[in-house]
């Protein structure tokens, strides 16, 4: 049972840090992200896409998983662009972008789906079929009693995801590109005054975040159905957010808050399963990481700061 | 214009408006290398006007601007920083939560390699900016985080950013308004240690003392037009200020003997915690009597700010006893206070006195709209507030462009503060708080909201002035208490205390082991 809760914590738990770290990227250049969800969605919608049209045309053996998360992230990212452009050029509000955004997400892969399915496949469905994503375990360390459980039967994106994480946490702290998108969220006239155009960093970051996001979203998608629906829309967009901000806008806490997350909807899951209680029942277990969210929030918003400029609309003019 | 030579800027006939302003009329003059040359105007006068065509921030609509000779064009901040040339705003350009180093070199981060990637080098950088804040005397430890840093220092990474970028003329905009008297010493010191390493200095500023210490030259403007430009050895203050106000200005106040009545404010061993639970008040007592000026000097922090938050209600008692007209108010709201007679000017005037994005009428009424006749059956009587409003603009001689529906955000620092002298006032309380009444504010103004103080005094109210600045202190009070690290060292009459003796008790000498 140990066992199982990590296996499946950590499949929770990594695709929706590559989402909060994703939001990081944009609330620490000061734009607010409540789209996360609707880019989740869309980037999975993408993904999920392309392995549908590739499948239908070549051998299912070789279907290749990988490139599928590619694509999921470019997704990501053009839908991202229609954020960016909106709440940036356009300077509408944020709060209200994202909400349009994930409003218009849901609404725009559930008719674009079936409408595909019927018209190209020839089937009614609201679903794409992806395929599984292979997992595998490392030898010897996956026997080690109870901190096995980390090394077995694990998804290979997990790998690829904590390979992003590195990469991310050294563009955020240790580049020129991370130093400017930080000092835009904290004041950006001051980085306006060093002569670094606060709008292009802001985009830049904004693009990130969609691209990150699209990944973790193809990721869900393998990870708890084998196929893109609209069950994606499950709120791990905004699960990302509590653990960001859970995490005070930094990676690594963010990554203890996803962890915290995951093992806590797993152990849900898995103590719903050890009472044998019945499915109305086995919700309400399944409560535990949102139940985990309302308490957190109660203890840590006191601590916690977000960026100075979260949510400001940049304009040069006004001082 | 044999002369032209020496100048390293030069402002030809440069005009500049604004709509239904001319903040810049033909203005031409120049700046010589190695000097630091003082503009001296009133709040609009166009003092910034003019540096801000200099920095690139506006385009001159006519005239020219020559740079060491040469005809340039600026057009922005950047070009103005690539020609050398750069400037400390007043409000002050800095992210928060980076350190003292990373704010410096923003924008131009230096670089090393790690496994081949680059990273930017700050550790690396630390000993540099160390190494430049020592030579010109600047005192900042590059590792230190803006947010922890007062505002003094602040301002110095301003400096160390301007001098990282190795600008060689450097604007000041009114440098001083946000500093304490010691802070003020410390930064003309920096100013005369860039001056003897060559640099040119312009000094944006209508503080007399300072550019008669600091300046060699000095321009004055007013109403956008350039009235002379002085020698600043050979010429008083009082003809200066003369020329800056242009009429004949008394640097003195007229205030006849206080003629002091039954005690209105009674402060009995009050202690206060700061907003950290550090206790910064310890047990202060003072009383002030109705038709005087009690006034409460010394250096900034050291509590004087938080009695007088105190006694206004916004910050709560530790313990002692706070009274007003002998009923006990320490524990009362900041309504019922206002309701039994507590009027109060604060520092902040932006944040505490005012709602900027509101009209005038609605700001002037601030305290009394739940009122008749302002409001009558829960209705808000529209033209209740615009006749108010109109007759203290009148009485108190508040500048606006629309008068009463103007939105306070843009009304200059001396009619935002004459509105909020004026409401108070109007409320007709026992008791008057004025905390750093003049902070920020041109000649003109100072003298209006003093004289309106003193007016108030002869009408039989107690006043409680709260300054950082000596002059006013030593000017308006009648009696004089003098706090540090949050005790009252003294209290005397204000004809009865030197300058020299305030200043050692503000500084805490001749504290005998307290």
């Amino acid at each position: 049972m140990l066992n199982n809760i990590i296996i499946d914590g950590l499949s929770f738990a990594l695709p929706l840090l590559i989402i909060a770290i994703g939001g990081i990227y944009s609330e620490r250049s000061g734009i607010t992200n409540l789209a996360l969800e609707g880019l989740l969605g869309f980037g999975a919608f993408c993904g999920g896409l392309f392995m549908a049209f590739f499948s239908s045309h070549f051998a299912a053996a070789n279907v290749p998983v990988y490139l599928s998360l590619l694509i999921a992230s470019i997704g990501g990212t053009i839908y991202a662009a229609l954020f960016a452009t909106l709440c940036i050029v356009f300077k509408a509000n944020q709060v209200i972008s994202g909400v349009v955004i994930n409003i218009l997400s849901v609404a725009l892969t559930g008719f674009l789906t079936r409408q595909i399915n019927q018209n190209f496949f020839n089937q009614p469905s609201d679903k794409f079929q992806i395929g599984v994503f292979p997992r595998t375990s490392i030898p010897v360390l996956k026997d080690i009693p109870v901190l096995g459980g980390f090394f077995n039967n694990f998804y290979l994106f997990e790998v690829i995801i904590l390979i992003l994480l590195a990469i991310t946490w050294y563009l955020l702290y240790k580049t020129r590109f991370g130093m400017h998108l930080r000092a835009c969220g904290d004041n950006p006239q001051s980085v306006d005054a060093a002569g670094i155009d606060v709008n292009k960093v802001r985009f830049k970051a904004v693009l990130i975040s969609g691209a990150l996001s699209g990944i973790g979203g193809m990721c869900f998608a393998y990870s708890i159905s084998a196929n893109f629906s609209p069950t994606i829309y499950m709120g791990a967009g905004f699960l990302a957010i509590a653990a960001l901000i859970f995490g005070n806008w930094r990676i690594m806490p963010t990554f203890v808050a996803c962890l915290i997350f995951g093992f806590a909807r797993s152990a849900g899951n898995e103590i719903g399963k050890a009472m044998q209680l019945s499915s109305s029942f086995f919700d309400l277990t399944m409560t535990l990481p949102y139940v985990l969210t309302l308490l957190l929030l109660i203890f840590f918003s006191d601590t916690n700061r977000a960026p100075r400029a979260l949510g400001e609309i940049y304009d040069k003019g006004k001082r | 214009m044999s002369e032209q030579n020496d100048y390293i800027i030069e402002f030809r006939n440069i005009t500049k408006k604004f709509p239904g302003v001319i903040a810049n009329n033909d203005i031409s003059l120049g700046i010589r290398q190695g000097e630091i040359f003082a503009l001296l105007g009133e709040n609009g006068a166009g003092k910034s006007t003019l540096m801000s065509i200099l920095f690139g921030m506006y385009e001159p609509d006519q005239g020219e601007i020559y740079l060491r000779g040469e005809k340039v064009k600026i057009k922005s901040p950047n070009q103005a920083a690539e020609l050398s040339i750069g400037m400390v705003h007043q409000h002050f350009m800095l992210v928060e939560n980076f350190t003292i180093t990373e704010n410096i070199v923003l924008g131009l981060e230096p670089e090393k390699k790690v496994f081949g990637f680059p990273v930017v080098d700050i550790k690396g950088t630390d000993q540099k900016i160390k190494d430049l804040s020592h030579k010109y005397g600047l005192d900042v430890n590059p590792t230190d985080l803006i947010e922890d840093i007062n505002v003094s220092t602040r301002q110095r990474v301003e400096i160390l950013k301007m001098l990282y970028r190795e600008a060689e003329i450097l604007i000041f905009d009114e440098p001083t308004a946000m500093l304490t008297p010691q802070e003020i010493e410390f930064l003309l010191n920096i100013i005369k240690n860039l001056q003897a390493d060559g640099k040119t200095i312009i000094l944006i500023s209508h503080k007399l003392y300072e550019i008669k210490q600091v300046a060699d030259r000095c321009a004055i403007l007013r109403h956008g037009e350039l009235i002379d430009i002085l020698d600043v050895k050979t010429t008083s203050t009082q003809e200066m200020a003369n020329l800056m106000v242009g009429k004949q200005l008394s640097l003195s106040l007229d205030k006849s003997e206080s003629k002091p009545g039954d005690p209105v404010l009674e402060v009995e061993n009050l202690t206060l915690d700061n907003e950290l639970g550090v206790e910064i008040v310890h047990n202060v007592s003072f009383k002030i009597h109705a038709g005087e000026i009690f006034s409460l000097a010394g250096v900034s922090g050291n509590g004087q700010m938080e009695i007088a938050d105190a006694i206004a209600g916004l910050i709560n008692v530790k313990s002692g006893k706070i009274s007003l007209n002998q009923k006990e108010i320490t524990h009362a709201t900041v309504k019922e206070r206002i309701e039994s007679g507590i009027s109060y000017i604060p520092e902040d005037r932006q944040r505490f006195g005012l709602i900027l994005e509101m009209p005038l009428a609605v700001n002037l009424a601030l305290k009394s709209y739940y009122k008749e006749p302002f409001s009558q059956k829960h209705i808000l009587q529209e033209n209740v507030f615009l006749e108010y409003s109109d007759n203290l603009i009148k009485q108190f001689d508040i500048r606006s462009g629309q008068g009463s529906t103007t939105i306070v955000r843009s009304m200059s620092g001396g009619n935002q503060q004459k509105a909020i002298v004026a409401r108070e006032i109007d409320l007709d309380s026992d008791l008057l708080i004025f905390v750093q009444p003049t902070r920020g504010l041109d000649i003109g103004a100072i003298q209006a909201v003093r004289k309106r103080m003193i007016d108030e005094r002869d009408r039989g109210k107690a006043i409680l002035l709260v300054s950082l600045e000596l002059d006013e202190i030593m000017s308006c009070s009648d009696r004089i208490g003098v706090i540090y690290n949050g005790r009252i060292q003294t209290v005397a009459k204000a004809d009865q205390i030197t300058r020299e003796e305030i200043g050692e008790a503000m500084m805490g000498v001749g504290n005998h082991g307290k």
